[in-house]
């Protein structure tokens, strides 16, 4: 609604010296084009960059995690090798380690290996699997009759083959859940590019949207920040309404098994 | 087709277990051979170390006189049909009997046409792998069924597709884990009769694993009759009925169970007999090595070889505790001093009988069986 409001009003609604209209008299339409005009400092590019960093940062991460968190998945599902329980105990134990303090000594490996200013602090961490979805693929995957697996070894499959064209095609519900999920946390990140993004053109839309607010932490244009908030939700939105199918044959196949 | 030669095989799971114990087993070219044994016999373990799926202990698994103890399964080139068929469910009908086939067409030969633009023989590659799953499911009458998933078929058709699965490799042996547990009763007698002509078809090697006795005498060339881990009698299934091994063979092979009684054996003015619970049965003489000495022994006796006997002598009192009637035929069990026997006739034979009646039997002399005392006692042989 504020989106759609003139400056003045929008200022004045937020600062409570008036009401905010449930349908505002004068739509305001042009804010959504002038917020994208307004991204970063250079007019239409800056809005175009930061689209483009989230695209290909949330694309990359979104493959990366499901790829890596169902192959350590099947493994800690279906090999048997030695400490794999231990190893298994060791991965959940991480999920207890809060980001904050993970934080600076990441940084500071990553300023070793010249990362910074790149996207490659965001983007490889994800193809070493991330915790609770490597717990997900392999509760998963262990349902999965272990005679399948036997069967495609006898077809003449390694494991790497058995994961990509057995195990992955089987777990695409975990697959869907995953995939939202991580979308959702990649694309509205805001800690993780702020700390590794430092220039104007690698920034995400995310940190985008903080070039809306002043140098003392005020806002000045907060229809435009409104807009543009409403403009990187609706990725996840779509994502969510694609995905609901295959979400929902999901839960309904755990629900009725056989 | 191939050979398979198990040389002192072992197999001992973590903890102790040992499933399979130093079994030695060979099958010819193109044997229908059948591993039947109650649950938990070591049959099942014994294919899977076949199929390279569990690694052996102990001992030396040769196919055609190659070890190979350390070969994965995926070059064996066995195919696996398993209990619960084991499909591809993301995969069509189909792709599934493709799957084999697909996975064996080397990456590199593949990757190297696709650089050369060698098109050509890429095509003619998939052209005969469509050829081959066409063959292979009209014979297996799965034609209509090709661009179906497996959950949209009954179990009789899942079935087929697993054995159409299997054929379709053309490999070296066929290996069957149980492959009509699944099927209700009729289905069961037509897919056995299914697989029996189709290995009259394809000559192959087969391999299969039963704990259903009927099945295994049906199906096979050779029985082998397991028991902890332990190859109890390797025989044509009319070896294992009528000449069986030792007590389990016997009490295992053949429906109803074969009668066990234990007693003794005796001579008494130059007649042996067989003695328990203080009842007397003559045996014929050709048992006379046995019976030097009163020697603990048992005694086995088919079903239908027990009749209703009007003569006291030579024969069992007995109380009828129940009778099943089969149509062609009627079981009627019997409660007596050694306790209870089962007796196989026919129904006419059976008119005057009923529940509670004290009755007298008999044995059939000539088809009588003597094991050694115990539970593993074996099979002691008549002189001709």
């Amino acid at each position: 609604m504020v989106s759609l409001e003139t400056p003045q009003r929008a200022e004045a609604a937020i600062t409570g010296s008036a009401g905010i209209a449930l349908i505002p008299s004068d739509p305001q339409w042009s804010n959504y084009l002038h917020a994208m005009r307004e991204t970063g400092s250079d007019p239409w590019w800056g809005f175009i960059d930061a689209l483009s960093n989230s695209i290909v940062v949330t694309v990359l991460v979104v493959v990366g995690t499901v790829l890596s968190s169902s192959l350590v998945g099947y493994a800690f599902a279906r090999l048997r090798f030695r400490g794999s329980r231990s190893m298994f105990l060791l991965m959940l134990a991480t999920m207890m380690l809060p980001g904050q303090v993970t934080m600076i000594p990441l940084f500071l490996l990553f300023r070793e290996f010249g990362w910074i200013d790149s996207i490659l602090p965001l983007v490889v961490p994800a193809y070493f699997g991330n915790a609770f979805f490597i717990f997900m693929y392999r509760q998963f995957i262990a349902q999965i009759p272990e005679s399948l697996v036997e069967a495609a070894r006898v077809d003449g499959l390694g494991h790497f083959a058995i994961w990509w064209k057995i195990i992955l095609p089987l777990c695409k519900p975990v697959s869907a859940i995953c995939a939202v999920f991580t979308f959702i946390g990649t694309w509205n990140d805001f800690l993780g590019p702020l700390i590794y993004l430092h220039t104007d053109e690698s920034s995400t839309l995310a940190v985008a949207l903080n070039s809306f607010k002043n140098q003392y932490g005020g806002l000045e244009d907060v229809h435009l920040l409104m807009a543009l908030s409403l403009l990187t939700m609706i990725p996840c939105i779509v994502l969510f309404i694609a995905a609901q199918k295959t979400f929902v044959e999901g839960l309904a196949r755990g629900a009725v098994k056989g | 087709m191939a050979t398979i030669q198990f040389k002192q095989v072992s197999k001992v799971y973590e903890g102790g277990v040992r499933a399979v114990d130093a079994i030695d087993l060979s099958i010819g070219e193109g044997e229908f051979c059948v591993l039947v044994g109650p649950s938990g016999c070591g049959k099942s373990t014994t294919l899977r170390m076949l199929a390279g799926l569990e690694d052996i202990t102990d001992g030396t698994l040769e196919l055609d006189a190659q070890c190979v103890n350390d070969l994965s399964a995926k070059d064996r080139d066995i195919a696996f049909v398993f209990q619960n068929y084991a499909l591809y469910p993301h995969l069509t009908v189909a792709q599934n009997i493709a799957f084999g086939l697909e996975s064996r067409r080397t990456h590199r030969s593949a990757m190297v046409a696709a650089l050369r633009g060698n098109s050509a023989a890429r095509h003619a590659e998939s052209a005969a792998i469509e050829a081959r799953v066409a063959s292979v499911s009209h014979t297996l009458g799965l034609d209509a069924l090709l661009q179906r998933r497996p959950r949209e078929l009954s179990g009789g058709q899942r079935q087929r597709v697993a054995v159409g699965r299997a054929i379709a490799r053309d490999p070296k042996v066929f290996l069957f884990d149980e492959p009509l547990s699944n099927l209700d009763a009729r289905l069961r007698i037509e897919t056995r009769a299914e697989l029996r002509q189709l290995h009259r078809r394809l000559r192959a090697t087969i391999v299969y694993v039963t704990h259903d006795q009927e099945e295994a005498m049906t199906l096979a060339d050779r029985l082998v009759v397991m028991h902890e881990g332990r190859i109890q009698q390797n025989a044509t299934p009319a070896q294992c009925y009528d000449a069986p091994a030792n007590r389990f063979v016997a009490s295992f092979i053949g429906t109803p169970p074969m009668n066990i009684i234990d007693g003794t054996i005796e001579t008494r003015e130059g007649q042996y007999s067989f003695v328990a619970s203080g009842i007397r049965l003559a045996l014929p003489s050709r048992w006379a090595p046995f019976s030097n000495t009163p020697r603990a022994i048992t005694l086995g006796i088919r079903p239908d070889r027990v009749h209703i006997s009007n003569a006291s002598s030579n024969a069992i009192p007995a109380t009828v505790e129940s009778i099943e009637s089969l149509g062609d035929r009627t079981d009627v069990a019997l409660r007596c001093a050694m306790g209870r026997i089962l007796m196989r006739s026919l129904p006419e034979s059976l008119q005057n009988i009923r529940e509670g009646d004290a009755v007298h039997v008999a044995c059939d002399p000539a088809h009588i069986h003597l094991f050694d005392a115990g539970v593993a006692g074996a099979r002691l042989t008549p002189i001709a």
